[in-house]
């Protein structure tokens, strides 16, 4: 499944959107969330890929944002740790 | 000046109903909410039944509410946003400022603790839900009240064992009749049925055994046979408003609150002093400029635990002199379990239904008498058609302190 696809799922897991509602351009602003729930969502995000997010470095507006942060992380932590690599 | 508070709402969550009108049925029919616990843990422990709430948060919140939400919040707003559309209260910015919310909870959020604790000791994980702190902050109920109706007014969690939510009202109740709020959200909540905690208290060794033939009777208030208090889980949140307000926007009267009565026993953590609980009921009884003999109804402390009945017995006898054998005392928890934070409120909430239905709940279980507790405790079978103008509530917390709470029924 691509990044987007497991975003999407996790968004639906653990709030009551429609997946129409979540396109790469969707903002979290439009979604109604706020930074607690930013917070709760990025450990859902750290379980799902296998990766940390180091604080402050989750800026993100958009679902696509969202999307390219995750790839960065899970490339760069890939690199820098080949024993997370094998356990994913 | 003094100002008069009246109760316009009522809202519960018990194992005897998660409304009102649900849990006046059961209570007032003897009906118990007792039972062996659903969770997996159950068969570890010797004693495996409490008063578990029936609840699917799912019916009341969002998958996001669900999440963040520990499960004594979830108790705390289910059971306000029914006394909210009880009072039928609609309050404009000015009067939002003059509105506040007094909570009471024992161990404020249990399961996320517990969870955390579980996760990092027993997984081996090394983080804990993001929200973690929100869950488990004591206060977190009594925000989150405030934030839902938007009340900017004071805010404040009381954590006095038993006692709490008996405080958090009694002070609620002083904020209006004192002029420094003309509504109140008050109540207590409880959510700790967890392995840790079942642990804990079965080591103090306060616990009822299991009644062999019917789990549902095991707690036993002022009989012979009683062996400990059973633990339950719930919230009950009443709607204080000043009386003169309160009749203008026509409110449901369902009381007047005319005392309260706080005293600590300054002697013992578990042990009770009756002569602190005989104080808090006099001075409850002195507030409220009433004479002992216009009480009604007793809702006991009545925790089924060899020294409250015992003790709390003779607390009413040294207040009541003669007029003791004559007025109506039942605990209720012998039904609804002890809730500690959300009892006192709970426990309210049943005085002030005995005033609706004119009407006095049983203490059920009560077969085999105890000659040292010798009042009319209202054994198994509730009381339809009596008067019921004047109603005491009593709640005696470990750490010693004492609360109690006098209503009557309002005019007209």
């Amino acid at each position: 499944m691509s990044t987007i696809e497991r975003l999407k799922k996790l968004f639906i897991d653990k709030f009551d959107f429609n997946v129409e509602e979540l396109k790469p351009e969707t903002t979290l602003e439009y979604l109604g969330l706020d930074s607690l729930d930013k917070i709760e969502f990025m450990f859902d995000i750290e379980n799902e890929f296998r990766i940390k997010i180091p604080d402050q470095e989750f800026k993100v507006t958009t679902i696509q944002d969202m999307v390219d942060a995750i790839d960065r992380f899970v490339s760069e932590q890939l690199l820098s740790s080949p024993n997370l690599a094998m356990s994913t | 000046m003094r100002r008069r508070v009246a109760v316009t709402g009522l809202g519960v969550i018990s194992s005897c109903g998660n409304n009102i009108n649900d849990f006046s049925a059961n209570i007032m029919a003897g009906k118990s909410g007792v039972r062996r616990i659903s969770s997996e843990f159950s068969n570890l422990l010797s004693v495996k039944v409490a008063a578990e709430v029936d609840f699917n948060p799912f019916d009341y919140f969002n998958k996001k509410q669900v999440s963040s939400l520990d499960r004594v919040n979830q108790f705390a707003l289910a059971a306000a946003s029914q006394a909210w559309k009880d009072a039928k209260l609609s309050l404009d910015a000015k009067e939002k400022e003059r509105s506040g919310v007094y909570m009471g909870t024992g161990l404020g959020g249990a399961n996320a603790i517990e969870d955390g604790y579980v996760r990092l000791f027993k997984e081996n994980a090394d983080r804990v839900k993001p929200l973690s702190v929100l869950m488990i902050m004591s206060n977190a109920s009594a925000s989150y009240l405030s934030i839902e109706y938007g009340l900017t007014g004071p805010c404040l969690t009381v954590s006095t064992a038993c006692a709490s939510s008996s405080n958090a009202i009694g002070e609620a109740f002083r904020q209006i009749r004192d002029g420094y709020a003309d509504v109140m959200l008050a109540g207590g909540t409880e959510a700790f049925l967890t392995y840790g905690v079942f642990r804990s208290w079965e080591a103090l060794r306060v616990l009822a055994m299991e009644d062999p033939d019917d789990p549902s009777k095991s707690c036993k208030p002022f009989s012979k046979n009683r062996s400990g208090l059973v633990l339950g889980e719930g919230a009950a949140v009443v709607v204080l408003e000043e009386m003169e307000r309160a009749v203008r926007h026509g409110a449901p009267l369902y009381a007047e609150i005319l005392g309260y009565g706080s005293t600590s026993d300054a002697f013992h953590m578990t042990k009770p002093s009756f002569e602190r609980q005989a104080q808090a009921i006099s001075e409850a009884i002195r507030e409220a400029g009433i004479s002992s003999e216009d009480i009604d109804y007793i809702n006991a402390h009545g925790t089924a635990t060899q020294w409250n009945d015992l003790l709390e017995t003779q607390a009413i006898k040294k207040v009541f002199g003669d007029y003791a054998y004559k007025v109506p005392v039942s605990s209720t928890k012998s039904m609804h379990g002890h809730t500690i934070g959300a009892a006192g409120a709970i426990e309210f909430v049943v005085s002030l239904l005995a005033i609706k239905n004119q009407a006095i709940p049983p203490t059920t279980n009560l077969d085999q008498p105890d000659p040292e507790c010798d009042l009319d405790y209202v054994p198994n079978i509730g009381r339809k058609g009596v008067k019921v103008n004047t109603v005491m509530s009593n709640s005696f917390a470990f750490g010693g302190t004492n609360a109690v709470l006098i209503a009557r029924k309002t005019e007209g």
